[in-house]
């Protein structure tokens, strides 16, 4: 899990403190995979969402933000 | 900033570096053994529990992976084996290695998400050689089976550069589409670099005055071979990077910067990589001659763990490169392969080696190594082709002393054959050459 919780702040791989950028691109992914988690989607908005986390996914590996694999999402 | 892909990790200090490598390691091997049958038999056979991989030093801990088990559970249970840790059905693509070696292909699954990494590994190196969102970008690749320039396609989509794909077209045809289409970027084998030149000059187009000024090279040693550099670099008029990459792990693994250093980095935040000594376990330091051994944190659909990819590889801090980048390198690149290097009559022969020689003579056009047996002996021929000389030329005899004498020196003494071919008798290669012939009947194995 990548995500603060409310005990724990939200720090890098490295346990570095994350900058606001940081967190905003984090909470993009976040999002993308609670949306994806969600039942009912259109065929259209599912495989485009699927679309849009893998690189996100990328982006936050990148930065050493968050390590996934994502495979439940079918990413 | 504009020199880094990515500058929070390219110049990540070294104890910073393994920390964030050791933080994946612990997760991918943890994904490994809860999901791949293969890595969780291979881990319990060696009695390591993953909470145990803890350092990147841990890494020693996990069994080796080689070429040959991956192949035989792929044989044993078709069509992947049991190595992936997702089910086909999750894969969005299929490839393969390019059966070169003669050998039969190895299938590999990638996932959405592995693609996406994939193209990143190639934007690291693309980016890293200078490419940007202006250039254009000219691909010439089949576009089949083989994973090859497949990533690097991808790689310059997301950089935003404008690509051409050069699939399905004669060697003619891409040259003039390259021309055509003011490429300022190609991306080839450096055999299929040679190639084109040749293409262009058949054709009366003068590349050095195009606009193309970077060639990407990858698919074959040569690219760091400062011979063949030189020749692609000077035919072209434009600069060549060199990069590696493998089918196994899908993509790139080290790329040469833009400060060209005489080696390559390795893309260490998201790739493992050890030096061992080819003919056992040990690892050996810097400025050591070794077989990679690579784990990969990219591919979530095949766990790689310390796989032997018998590339030899010279490593070398990263601080010897003026870049800026943390990341080490391999120091000329790949040297060669473990499995690669023929004994004749007692000397050990490196196709490289020969090749470098070889690209010293600008007039040879293309060229093949045979090794054959006649009696009890051994023989090895080099075979050339030089532009439309033919066996009565005058020009011939010297460079053909010229060159036995270079080959000999080279290689304690032993003499070479060399042949000169009729124009255009050799066979030319798109992907990986194939110039290393051996028809002795009885294989001589190889001792590294």
């Amino acid at each position: 899990m990548c995500e603060p919780t409310a005990t724990e702040p939200a720090t890098d791989l490295l346990g570095t403190p994350l900058s606001e950028v940081d967190e905003r691109v984090l909470a993009v992914y976040s999002e993308l995979k609670k949306l994806l988690a969600e039942d009912g989607l259109a065929p259209s908005t599912a495989a485009n969402l699927r679309a849009a986390l893998a690189p996100v996914a990328i982006a936050v590996t990148d930065l050493g933000l968050c390590f996934e694999h994502l495979i439940e999402l079918d990413i | 900033m504009d020199t880094f892909w990515n500058p929070r990790t390219e110049t990540l200090g070294r104890r910073d570096l393994e920390r964030l490598q050791a933080a994946k390691l612990r997760r991918t091997v943890a994904w490994a053994v809860a999901r791949s049958p293969f890595h969780r038999r291979r881990l319990a056979d060696a009695g390591v529990a993953p909470a145990e991989v803890r350092t990147v030093a841990d890494i020693t801990a996990l069994p080796l992976l080689t070429r040959e088990q991956w192949m035989a559970e792929q044989a044993e249970f078709p069509p992947y084996g049991r190595l992936p840790a997702i089910e086909p059905r999750q894969a969005v693509r299929v490839h393969t290695t390019s059966g070169t070696s003669g050998r039969e292909p190895l299938r590999a699954l990638d996932s959405r998400k592995d693609w996406a990494w994939a193209a990143e590994m190639w934007c690291y190196g693309l980016w890293g050689a200078g490419v940007r969102p202006g250039d254009t970008a000219y691909v010439a690749f089949g576009y089949g089976s083989f994973i090859g320039f497949w990533g690097l396609h991808y790689g310059l989509e997301k950089i935003g550069a404008l690509v051409v794909p050069g699939g399905a077209q004669s060697t003619s045809n891409r040259v003039r589409q390259i021309i055509d289409f003011g490429a300022t970027v190609v991306a080839s084998t450096p055999t299929y670099a040679l190639r084109l030149a040749e293409e262009a000059r058949a054709l009366g187009v003068d590349l050095p005055s195009s606009t193309v000024d970077k060639i990407v090279l990858s698919g074959e040693p040569a690219g760091s071979i400062p011979e063949t550099k030189r020749l692609i670099e000077e035919q072209w008029g434009a600069r060549a990077f060199d990069t590696a990459g493998m089918t196994e792990v899908s993509t790139i693994f080290m790329f040469e910067c833009a400060h060209q250093p005489g080696g390559a980095h390795i893309i260490e935040d998201h790739l493992l990589e050890e030096v061992l000594d080819p003919r056992g376990d040990n690892p050996v330091g810097y400025g050591e001659l070794g077989e990679r051994v690579v784990t990969s944190f990219g591919r979530s659909a095949v766990p790689l763990l310390r796989y032997r990819t018998s590339d030899l590889v010279i490593r070398e801090p990263g601080t010897r490169c003026g870049c800026g980048r943390t990341f080490d390198l391999y120091s000329g690149g790949v040297r060669g392969r473990v499995d690669e290097m023929k004994l004749v009559r007692g000397t050990n022969v490196y196709p490289r080696a020969v090749e470098s020689i070889v690209r010293g003579y600008a007039e040879i056009s293309e060229f093949q190594l045979r090794l054959s047996r006649e009696g009890l002996r051994d023989e090895i021929t080099l075979r050339v082709e030089v532009g439309d000389w033919r066996a009565d030329d005058h020009r011939w005899p010297p460079l053909r002393l010229r060159l036995a004498d270079e080959l000999a020196r080279a290689h304690e003494g032993l003499r070479f054959r060399v042949e000169l071919c009729e124009p255009a008798t050799l066979p030319r290669f798109e992907l990986k050459a194939r110039r290393l012939v051996d028809d002795r009947p009885e294989m001589v194995p190889a001792h590294v």
